[in-house]
């Protein structure tokens, strides 16, 4: 599992010109077809699932935010596995340079030159495993990938290939040798979701699964990565009303309001795209308030910081009480 | 809804926001025209509106000016000076024969007496008064208010109104209407003080409305008598019987009234003469008033020339007897209690309390005996006293009754001529009815300009509101017709012959009576009266003499039930009786009082305990015919106030609210599809809230609609609707029909069984 993009080419721009959208329908059946696909190996955490798909769909990334083993590499896995693309996986250790990331460029004796050895950022679905735990400037190099989607090393800068989605797991048990990643950087992460434990139903059916050949290894692929790339296009296109988006704004307006640290602007974008992705996985090519509200936990809890407590850890509570009294128009 | 709970100092009326100080300002504003409009009427009665105009506005104006740098202390000394100045130089213009009298204990008694029901406007020179004392009572609460100083100003404007509640010249509407204003000032001034929320407001008004509700219900108020608000009302209507009997200051015009067939007392007398009880001086425009005090007893001068001496001796029949008749004029008492008579401010006789049943008393006066040509030559050399005295008219009406009476005596070349015009234009123009309806404005100007037909004191109101027009001194006489002749010296006076009538005056003659009602209807109605008691057995009807029927001097008795004569008969047939009192050898217009008797109208309700019994036996009803009559102005005007509460009270209990639900519910008016389907949906949200539960702020319209699990597909699809518009941003006339029809169904089934 380590099919990182063989050759990256440097400043390559990979057409300009934006691919075909996918038709309404076609969209939300390929959403649908992952979230199932992915359901295969993934028990009881449809959510989740269906979070992910929407995230790649609206071009965000996702920070899961969860215990160790409850099943946040094998989403990662079962996902880019379901999407027939390449899947690459990033350790964050104390020790991890920013170049283990990025790519280094090394000298090739036989023809006397550097050559650019792409690091595991160049996938299509990156893993980037306990991210706290690497020192601040690794964690950045990754950052400014997501942010830009493209790595400068040694001056020069490579296209990162789409789709691109970075799925970054933080370990809350072990606080101490991690480096929290600030509010500011946390924000550039469209959605953070926690997995949870499963119900003992799905915990014993998982174990069920398990026995025996590992389900990941029989899941085969449903779509292709041009068809992501199509999808995304349709998820641009997807209306967002005024009423929608006045409703965002207030809901934003309200976290500034009662929080410390309310929702960004960036935040605000995050979200209606994210409704946008999400009206279409309901197969509706407009926003409604649904939409936000199904998404404005998961986009916008990660962006407050409410009195004192680092790391916004009440957010989700904050948006709560939001979507409980922003009303909707 | 967020306006409903707000606390602020203003009142939110749609787009415009008052402060609630200027609602404040606005209501002390109303308590001091309340008091203004005593004075104001004060003025129009003798005369300075335009000055007591000018005053109050120059005061209000200097207030709103130095309100500002006026501290309280200095406000307070300045009202006080104001009004100080005001009474110094009303007593500047009052007579100074008047002021030599003048003691310290004599104007507080003067002041006491006012403040028990005395009408400021008897007082001598009430004009000066009330443009002495307008600058002061104006500033005092105007520039409290203006300080914001609520409470201050409502006691001094209350402290204003009240005095004038307590002479009874504020009426009972201007009273109630000051006690709300009053309430008002003091309601907005909390909220201006504290802030307010709309609901407070509402409160205000519905506390207004309840004083309203409540004061209708009170019938006897110290500004008056009727109710303000219901017409008829009050038992304590004053009477012009009444006030005959009791030779009150005032004597007011009433509507319809009753004749009282009772007897009132015998008079032994040389001569047959209308058996004066006093006379009025001023007219306010609602009735008499006459100024000035009286004094205690001592004999009075004859008139100026020739007079007749004529005595009559008064035995009381009724109960009691409140003032005593005699000839005009009485020069000396002969008989009876001296200590106990007093002297009229015009000339009559007038007795301390009242004399009981079987008093008597003798009089001896001296009648003017003047011939026509006297009374044609007399000119118009008036006494001063005489003319500030009794050309007095209301400016208001005075013009329209001056142009009017100028067309009627354009032919008369003397006062006489004129006043003989006038008594035969109206005996002509007007029809004799006891049955009217009092007119709301200036009684004489109504009387010549709208009435048809009234009864002697309209006439008599009219006539000497005319005569003043032309510039002849006249006043307003009431007393009684001489009554029915039982012997050759003797009368029997029964209540329904007390008269009103007028008296000229003429120089080197004095007074002359003229009595413009017409005899003849007079006569037929009070006979009517006189049978129709003496069939219904009323006691007191009849003194032993009355019965027998009447003595005449040419005829043999030919006595009648009716009390009717032939002397009268043949009176009534030359129409002399009151309208050509003068009999006299040279046949002028003179009030030779040889009329026939028994025929007047007792004018206003019952002035004893008898009379009620009276007009009980005889089935006559009570005095005042209550008929449906347009609202006059003081009832739109409560009802306006009425109508406000009103509102504001089913705001306050939501009536409205639920109305406008109503018909907004059933009713939708189209225009966009957005704003159709956003109401539409509204609509539908509404009702769905009555059946199941409302929709939570942060509910979407899909999860709601979803978790009432309602069933009705219907309900689903508008949802959709809904967002297809709303949310989708289509804009299809098809998808608002649709949505719109649908929730028209929904409405129509699920609320037509509620």
């Amino acid at each position: 599992m380590t099919e990182a993009n063989p050759n990256p080419k440097a400043k390559s721009r990979q057409s300009d010109e934006s691919p075909e959208p996918l038709s309404l329908d076609e969209a939300a059946d390929l959403a649908t077809r992952v979230v199932e696909n992915v359901e295969q190996v993934i028990v009881g955490h449809r959510d989740p699932t269906e979070h992910i798909v929407t995230a790649i769909l609206a071009r965000g990334h996702l920070l899961l935010d969860d215990v160790p083993g409850v099943g946040k590499t094998m989403l990662a896995r079962s996902l880019a596995r379901s999407i027939d693309c390449a899947f690459t996986r990033v350790q964050f250790t104390p020790d991890l340079l920013p170049t283990d990331v990025t790519g280094v460029n090394v000298f090739d004796e036989r023809t006397r030159e550097f050559e650019f050895r792409p690091g595991p950022v160049f996938g299509n679905v990156v893993l980037a495993d306990e991210i706290n735990r690497a020192p601040p400037k690794t964690q950045s190099a990754l950052l400014e990938a997501m942010e830009e989607a493209q790595v400068t090393v040694d001056g020069e800068t490579y296209e990162l290939d789409q789709p691109f989605t970075v799925i970054a797991t933080q370990n809350d048990v072990e606080a101490d040798r991690t480096y929290d990643l600030p509010i500011a950087e946390v924000d550039r992460f469209m959605k953070r979701l926690s997995l949870g434990y499963p119900s003992p139903e799905d915990e014993s059916e998982v174990l069920r699964r398990v026995t025996g050949r590992h389900p990941i290894e029989s899941l085969d692929p449903v779509a292709t990565g041009e068809e992501v790339r199509r999808a995304r296009e349709t998820v641009a296109n997807v209306t967002a009303e005024e009423a929608v988006r006045e409703y965002v704004t207030r809901l934003a307006n309200y976290t500034r309001d009662h929080a410390e640290l309310g929702v960004s602007p960036r935040g605000s974008i995050a979200l209606l795209r994210a409704g946008q992705a999400r009206a279409v996985l309901d197969g509706r090519d407009y926003v409604v308030p649904d939409d936000v509200q199904a998404e404005a936990e998961a986009v916008l809890g990660h962006r407050v910081r409410t009195g004192g407590d680092l790391g916004g850890r009440s957010g989700p509570e904050l948006i709560a009480s939001a979507l409980e009294s922003v009303p909707v128009k | 809804m967020s306006a409903e709970s707000a606390v602020g100092r203003e009142l939110e009326l749609g787009d415009v926001s008052v402060p609630y100080h200027w609602l404040a300002v606005g209501s002390t504003t109303v308590l001091i025209a309340t008091y203004l409009s005593v004075l104001f009427h004060v003025t129009d009665v003798v005369g300075g509106t335009t000055a007591l105009l000018a005053l109050v506005a120059a005061t209000l104006l200097a207030g709103a000016g130095v309100a500002r740098h006026l501290r309280a202390g200095q406000a307070a000394a300045l009202a006080v000076g104001l009004l100080a100045v005001g009474v110094v130089a009303y007593y500047l213009t009052v007579p100074s024969a008047y002021l030599a009298t003048t003691t310290v204990r004599k104007v507080v008694g003067d002041n006491v007496a006012l403040l028990t029901g005395l009408s400021v406007l008897r007082m001598t020179e009430v004009g000066a008064w009330a443009l002495g004392v307008a600058p002061g009572l104006v500033f005092g609460p105007w520039y409290l208010v203006l300080r914001r100083r609520y409470a201050l100003a409502v006691a001094a404007g209350g402290a204003a109104l009240g005095f004038f509640v307590l002479t009874g010249d504020a009426g009972s509407f201007v009273t109630l209407v000051g006690s709300l204003a009053a309430a008002a000032a003091l309601g907005f001034g909390t909220l201006a003080r504290r802030g307010g929320t709309p609901a407070q407001v509402d409160t205000i008004a519905v506390v207004l409305v309840a004083m309203i509700l409540l004061a209708s219900t009170v019938s006897v108020v110290p500004g008056g008598s009727a109710s303000p608000v219901l017409p008829g009302g009050g038992g304590g209507t004053p009477t012009v019987e009444g006030s005959l009997v009791s030779n009150d200051d005032r004597a007011n015009v009433v509507g319809s009234i009753r004749l009282s067939p009772k007897v009132r007392f015998t008079v032994e007398s040389d001569e047959s003469a209308y058996w004066r009880v006093g006379a009025y001086d001023r007219y306010d425009g609602d009735g008499w008033i006459r100024t000035g005090d009286t004094t205690d007893y001592r004999a009075q001068e004859s008139p100026p020339g020739e007079t007749t001496e004529v005595s009559q001796t008064v035995t009381v029949e009724a109960e009691r007897l409140d003032a005593m008749p005699a000839a005009w004029r009485p020069t000396r008492l002969t008989d009876g209690d001296r200590s106990n008579t007093r002297i009229t401010s015009a000339g009559s006789f007038d007795p301390v309390g009242s004399l009981r049943q079987g008093e008597r008393y003798s009089v001896t006066s001296s009648v003017p005996d003047a011939t026509e040509r006297e009374l044609q030559t007399a000119g118009t050399d008036y006494p001063d006293e005489v003319e500030s005295r009794y050309l007095q008219l209301p400016e208001s009406s005075g013009e329209r009754i001056q142009e009017r009476t100028d067309e009627i005596t354009a032919d008369a070349e003397t006062p006489y001529e004129q006043a003989v015009a006038v008594e035969d234009w109206l005996e002509s123009e007007k029809d004799y009815s006891l049955d009217v309806e009092r007119p709301d404005g200036d009684i004489a100007e109504s009387f010549i300009f709208d009435m048809e037909a009234g009864y002697c004191t309209y006439y008599a109101t009219a006539m000497v509101a005319m005569l003043r027009s032309q510039d002849v001194p006249a006043r307003f006489a009431v007393g009684y017709t001489p009554g029915q002749r039982v012997a050759e010296d003797e009368w029997v006076v029964r209540g329904l012959d007390s008269h009103a009538w007028v008296e000229a005056y003429f120089p080197e003659v004095g007074w002359v009576r003229f009595d413009p009602t017409p005899g003849d209807p007079r006569q037929t109605t009070e006979s009517a009266e006189l049978t129709q008691a003496r069939a219904s057995n009323v006691s007191d009807v009849d003194t032993d003499e009355s019965e027998g029927g009447t003595w005449t001097p040419t005829t043999t008795e030919s006595p009648t039930d009716e009390g009717a004569t032939t002397t009268e008969t043949n009176e009534t047939n030359e129409t002399s009786g009151a309208t050509e009192p003068e009999t006299g050898a040279e046949g002028p217009r003179r009030q030779t009082p040889d009329v026939r008797d028994g025929v007047n109208e007792t004018v206003g309700g019952s002035a004893t305990d008898e009379d009620a019994t009276a007009a009980g036996a005889s089935g006559d009803g009570g005095g005042l015919g209550i008929t449906v009559e347009p609202p006059s102005r003081e009832q739109t005007a409560l009802g306006a106030v009425v109508a406000v509460g009103l509102v504001a009270a089913a705001r306050r209990t939501g009536v409205i609210a639920r109305l406008r639900r109503v018909v907004w519910l059933h009713w939708q008016p189209r225009s966009d599809p957005e704003t159709d389907v956003s109401q539409a949906f509204d609509r539908l949200e509404h009702v769905l809230s009555r059946e199941h539960r409302e929709r939570r702020p942060g509910e979407t319209p899909r999860a709601y609609l979803g978790s009432l699990a309602d069933g009705d597909d219907r309900i689903e699809r508008v949802g959709r609707l809904y967002e297809r518009v709303r949310y989708a941003g289509e804009t299809d006339e098809r998808l608002a029909d649709e949505a719109v029809s649908l929730v028209d169904e929904l409405v129509r089934e699920r609320r037509g069984a509620t």
